[in-house]
């Protein structure tokens, strides 16, 4: 009895592994392989070019990112960006969806125009930002038309990353927006109904009812920033032409770790364990912020 | 219900097969390429990877190939133009085994790839016949590796000089400056508010090297970073006064220019210190544009500049050496060199073909030609990338006045050195 109950298991798991085997070899080749590799490389001091050699040196990797100035400015740089454009591009995604959920006329036009950023590749989007950041480009002609004053956004140290922030909150909120748009919805008309015969107002309703019910979907957005931000790559690299300059104020960790592992020769290993670092502070974050949120049901 | 067990194997051996299959194509694709090269009766396909060019020097590099396939009917070149990231791909291909047969390598990059053993040395090819005397030996010397093996030649040069606006400096009414104290002078009258700077400045350490070691000071020390030497300091500091003090010298992006030579293109700088690329670029993209060029300013009585150079080196992996070489030789020859440096977008490293093509008599280009002899190349060992990425990040801290050069410069210098020594 238990041999042909053992036997049909079978079966039918090698009948699911069949349909399954496309899928699983590319996760496995492609997804489960690399990380495992990258693990390994974490503990191992790699020579990739011409003699390949791989020597295991246990936790030098990680214990060279303490006493590594760059690696702590570009944490520090990271930690800055989520910091600020998390709760930035939460917030004005949430408020661009309230406006435009609210029955203004046109709304679905602005609804459009405001995703349209999202769209462009982000690529393309610092190429274009960079015209206009540019000393004698449109930001600062602007600026100087209201009479504020101008700055070099490329090339001081001070202003270089905040350019980024702005350029950043501005082409990632309208994703959320479209997010927090759907989740609005969902919100029953009775919940404004029973709260206009309270005799709130619109600040009120916005606050006691549209926010709280809106929680899950917060919980949701804010933990995709985190990993989105954590990750801030390829705004950084075209502004600064992959230096991580001026004075080294846009250098990020992912940016660092493209550094090491492609620019100097035989430093992968170490590349491998800031990745390992930055996942498991990515990781901890999301728990953080998951234990906040008190919001279990979902994602 | 017996026939479904083939079911049960099937999906798991088909997992397997998937991985044996990809892991089996890069060998047998290396097979094949053996056999193309074993047997010499077929045409060869030998691949030449360097970075894009403007159209007019791709053309000119198409015709020097066609050429040498004309000469030797049983070697097909394919040209693969890598036009982003050049050193990341390359790095990238050689590890994957995939890497071209002939590339171009700038002379900065080449101590480290060098001792990693990626490159096959050259000497044992070389005949009497390709005269490997007749190179400018500085730049032949950026090529050899601590072994004493060569293992590229170079196939062209430039060094830097000095690129005057003439319309400004007539309206002015000042000569050329001739030392580096004239030029700071006459920066400062040729500067007009933010609109005009005197001087267009890259703070960056490829242009400024041969400034930092005119006061006896040294960048770097057994590979190691030692800019934070008071020397090198006093020898620098001229260039941040001119920023900070004078007003007179601006970096491109602070006129909204990406580089020297669009910024001095521009009028936004009267002066530049360029090489031979921004010739090309100039007449082409401002036609109306009057300038000149004259050697770099005499500092401490002394001529300086820096020279650049790229070579064409073989991949050690490469299964085709024999046809390679001939690749090499033909391009670095005196004939191939000819024809690439015929048009002046590059200058020859061999002395006969300089003397043949006349460049020294050229106006434009002669200041040029004549900093190859007291030039400094452009590298120092293999940690040279590291060192010059920190000072690039804080010498431009320095240059826009937020800290003192010598702190600048000593925190750099510390954080090079860390990078080096945990390598």
């Amino acid at each position: 009895m238990k041999r042909t109950f053992s036997k049909k298991m079978w079966r039918e798991t090698g009948a699911g592994y069949l349909l399954m085997s496309p899928t699983l070899f590319v996760l496995l080749l492609f997804i489960v392989g690399p990380i495992v590799f990258a693990i390994f490389l974490a503990f191992h001091k790699v020579q990739m070019l011409g003699t390949t050699t791989f020597e295991f040196v246990g936790l030098d990797n990680f214990q060279r990112i303490v006493h590594d100035t760059r690696a702590k400015i570009a944490f520090w740089n990271t930690l800055k960006y989520v910091v600020i454009v998390v709760p930035c591009q939460t917030i004005l995604a949430l408020v661009l969806a309230a406006t435009l959920n609210a029955g203004l006329k046109g709304q679905k036009f602005f609804r459009i125009v405001y995703f349209l950023p999202t769209l462009t590749s982000s690529a393309v989007l610092t190429l274009i930002f960079m015209w206009m950041y540019n000393q004698n480009g449109l930001i600062n002609h602007v600026l100087k038309v209201l009479g504020l004053p101008t700055y070099n956004w490329i090339g001081d140290p001070d202003v270089a990353l905040n350019a980024i922030m702005i350029m950043n909150i501005w082409s990632t909120a309208p994703y959320f927006m479209v997010i927090y748009l759907a989740a609005l919805q969902d919100i029953p008309d009775s919940l404004y109904e029973a709260a206009e015969l309270d005799g709130a107002n619109v600040l009120q309703k916005f606050w006691y009812v549209t926010v709280p019910y809106l929680r899950p979907v917060t919980s949701f957005v804010v933990i995709m920033g985190l990993i989105g931000t954590f990750q801030l790559f390829d705004q950084s690299y075209i502004f600064s032409a992959g230096s991580g300059g001026p004075n080294n104020s846009t250098l990020t960790v992912v940016l660092l770790i493209y550094q090491y592992a492609f620019k100097t020769l035989g430093t992968m290993g170490y590349a491998a364990a800031l990745a390992v670092v930055l996942a498991i502070i990515i990781l901890i974050a999301t728990l953080l912020q998951r234990k906040f949120s008190k919001e279990e049901s979902l994602y | 219900m017996k026939g479904k067990k083939w079911l049960t194997a099937l999906g798991i051996t088909s997992v397997l097969m998937g991985s044996v299959l990809a892991g089996c194509g890069g060998g047998n694709e290396k097979a094949a390429n053996q056999d193309a090269s074993g047997n010499s009766g077929k045409k060869v396909e030998v691949t030449l990877a360097g970075w894009g060019g403007n159209p007019s020097e791709q053309k000119l590099l198409q015709q020097t190939l066609d050429e040498f396939e004309k000469k030797h009917p049983n070697i097909k070149v394919k040209l693969e133009v890598i036009s982003e990231q050049y050193m990341d791909v390359i790095k990238t291909r050689l590890i994957g085994g995939e890497g071209p047969d002939v590339f171009y390598l700038d002379a900065f990059e080449a101590p480290a790839l060098i001792e990693t053993g990626a490159l096959e040395p050259l000497d044992k090819y070389v005949t009497d016949d390709f005269d490997i005397n007749d190179f400018e030996k500085p730049l032949l010397d950026a090529f050899k590796g601590k072994d004493g093996h060569i293992y590229g030649f170079p196939k062209d040069y430039s060094t830097l000089a000095l690129f005057y606006n003439k319309k400004m400096f007539k309206e002015a009414g000042i000569d050329v400056p001739k030392t580096w104290d004239e030029l700071r002078e006459v920066a400062k009258k040729l500067t007009k508010g933010t609109k005009v700077y005197g001087f267009g400045v890259a703070p960056e350490l490829a242009r400024l090297y041969y400034i930092a070691e005119s006061k006896g000071g040294k960048v770097v020390t057994d590979d190691k970073a030692s800019f934070a030497d008071p020397k090198v300091v006093e020898a620098l500091q001229p260039i941040i006064d001119m920023h900070l003090k004078d007003k007179s010298a601006a970096q491109p992006s602070e006129v909204g220019a990406n580089w020297g030579g669009e910024m001095f293109g521009q009028g936004k700088a009267a002066m530049v210190i360029e090489g031979n690329w921004a010739i090309p670029f100039l007449q082409d993209t401002f036609p109306n544009l009057e300038f000149g060029t004259a050697e770099v300013p005499m500092i401490n009585g002394k001529k300086t500049t820096m020279a650049y150079t790229v070579a064409y080196v073989m991949n050690k992996d490469s299964k085709k050496k024999k046809a390679a070489w001939e690749l090499i030789s033909y391009l670095t020859g005196k004939e191939g060199m000819k024809t690439w440096t015929s048009k002046g977008y590059a200058l020859p490293t061999r002395k006969s073909v300089a003397a043949e093509l006349g460049y020294d008599k050229d106006p434009l280009r002669a200041p040029l030609v004549a900093g190859a002899s007291y030039a400094t190349v452009w590298q120092k060992g293999k940690n040279l990338p590291i060192i010059v990425n920190n000072f690039n990040n804080q010498f431009v801290s320095a240059f826009l006045g937020e800290r003192p050069l010598d702190k600048a410069l000593k925190e750099a210098e510390k954080t090079a050195n860390k990078e080096i020594e945990s390598k």
